[in-house]
């Protein structure tokens, strides 16, 4: 549209609106029309004028006779729709702050220099006066380690998939590892800029037919054990992705937002 | 569109009081049409459906939000539908739905932009306003609204490069707005 900076004139604004209607804004565009639309009333009705514009086209589509599953599938989603706002995503369990998972993996030994899950990062700032002795904290890193490999459930600690997320520029963001017994966890790999009222929304495709199904809601970047438990079991090339979505997450159970990152599972050496 | 917008009216106020009969009303009187308009862009039965689906649970929960002094009802759960369609389009299935495209030859008359020209009232505004622009610029905008194609695909298709297909548009739709105005 207009150069940055510079105030968008009438014509230019008309003509975003037309875009939007049409489908024709690009990803920037469709992004300031969208803001528009929620903050300016005069957009939005330039929008309902090109919507009532071209709202003739619609009526000439062909019906399709829906199938009979259709409705039922409709009514159940609503029906669910009261909890589904709240309760799939409460199920996202908070990661223990203070005692390791038992889903945890085991750290692999400490090196001469280990680095703190970033879920523990809490835990081990305030704990600063570690980093200061170098000796003693790699002492307490595998006093650590020790404790979290004597909880695990007899389980294997090593991840049998593992995908690392992408940014849209291709700079790895987060981590997720995906375990025999079912359980996977998502660890980031950097901070994201999460807006005020918006949370980051973590999916999974496992079928094109169900699409994307949403394993977690987060309100910043931090080390989770994912939802999987209502999935099959996760396999070779599935897709993993966090979108930002308003806060109480996506309103119709699919990706609505920009993706931040994404990638799929290979299973490790 | 002919059909008065009151008994979706009734649906929609319907849903916002939680009643589902409103939801069943819409559909039986909708869902065959939108299930076409987002098969126009999804090219695939189960896409459509799927949009279709979202829309009505969009529907369900925004029908509070809806301000009819803002527009017809009718426009509103269409626009929902189109914004559905557009992105299980742009997003989800991208890769797997160029493979099948169907190149522009094997399009019948009948499903492409000139049918949804003829499909138009004959009388309509939007149709006279539409053939007072050329051949191509008019496809274009058919293409944009009804098949979802982006300005790159549109250049694509219409062997122009990008900017001229912008500019195209830019002119087609002042055109348009002047003519509808």
């Amino acid at each position: 549209m207009s150069a940055q900076g510079t105030p968008p004139t009438p014509d230019e604004l008309d003509h975003l609106a037309a875009e939007h209607v049409l489908g024709l804004a690009d990803p920037a565009d469709e992004a300031r029309a969208r803001a528009l639309m929620s903050a300016d009333p005069a957009f939005r009705a330039l929008v309902e004028t090109w919507r009532a514009r071209f709202a003739e086209l619609d009526a000439t589509a062909a019906p399709g006779a829906p199938s009979d599953a259709l409705l039922e599938r409709i009514l159940a989603s609503v029906a669910a729709a009261p909890e589904a706002e709240a309760a799939p995503h409460a199920t996202v369990p908070e990661p223990p702050a203070r005692t390791p998972a038992a889903a945890q993996p085991a750290r692999p030994a400490p090196g001469p220099a280990p680095r703190p899950a970033p879920w523990f990062a809490g835990f081990w700032e305030s704990l600063a006066f570690w980093r200061t002795a170098g000796f003693a904290a790699s002492a307490a890193a595998l006093v650590l380690a020790v404790g979290l490999a004597v909880t695990l459930p007899g389980g294997a600690p090593k991840p049998v998939f593992v995908a690392v997320l992408l940014t849209p520029d291709n700079q790895p963001a987060a981590v997720v590892n995906a375990f025999a017994n079912g359980t996977a966890e998502l660890i980031p790999l950097r901070s994201i800029e999460v807006p005020q009222g918006r949370a980051l929304e973590v999916w999974t495709l496992q079928d094109r037919g169900r699409g994307p199904v949403s394993i977690g809601l987060l309100e910043r970047a931090r080390t989770v054990r994912l939802d999987l438990g209502r999935l099959p079991a996760t396999g070779p090339d599935q897709l993993f992705e966090i979108t930002l979505e308003p806060s109480a997450g996506s309103p119709i159970g699919r990706p609505t937002g920009p993706i931040l990152m994404k990638g799929t599972t290979s299973a490790p050496l | 569109m002919s059909q008065p917008d009151g008994d979706i009216l009734d649906a929609l106020r319907a849903c916002q009081r939680g009643d589902q009969a409103g939801l069943r009303a819409l559909y039986e009187r909708e869902a065959p049409r939108m299930v076409g308009v987002a098969y126009r862009m999804l090219r695939r039965r189960a896409l459509a459906e799927e949009a279709v689906h979202d829309t009505f649970v969009l529907v369900w929960r925004q029908a509070a939000s809806f301000d009819p002094a803002r527009g017809a009802a009718r426009t509103w759960i269409y626009a929902i539908l189109r914004n559905r369609s557009l992105n299980i389009l742009r997003g989800e299935t991208r890769t797997e739905l160029v493979d099948d495209f169907e190149p522009m030859g094997l399009e019948s008359e009948e499903e492409g932009p000139e049918g949804a020209l003829m499909r138009l009232a004959e009388s309509g505004r939007l149709r006279g306003c539409l053939e007072r622009l050329e051949p191509d610029r008019r496809r274009a905008i058919l293409l944009a609204y009804v098949r979802g194609l982006t300005h790159g695909e549109l250049a694509g298709r219409f062997g122009v490069p990008l900017g001229t297909m912008k500019s195209w548009i830019r002119r087609s739709l002042l055109a348009l707005r002047e003519c509808l105005a």
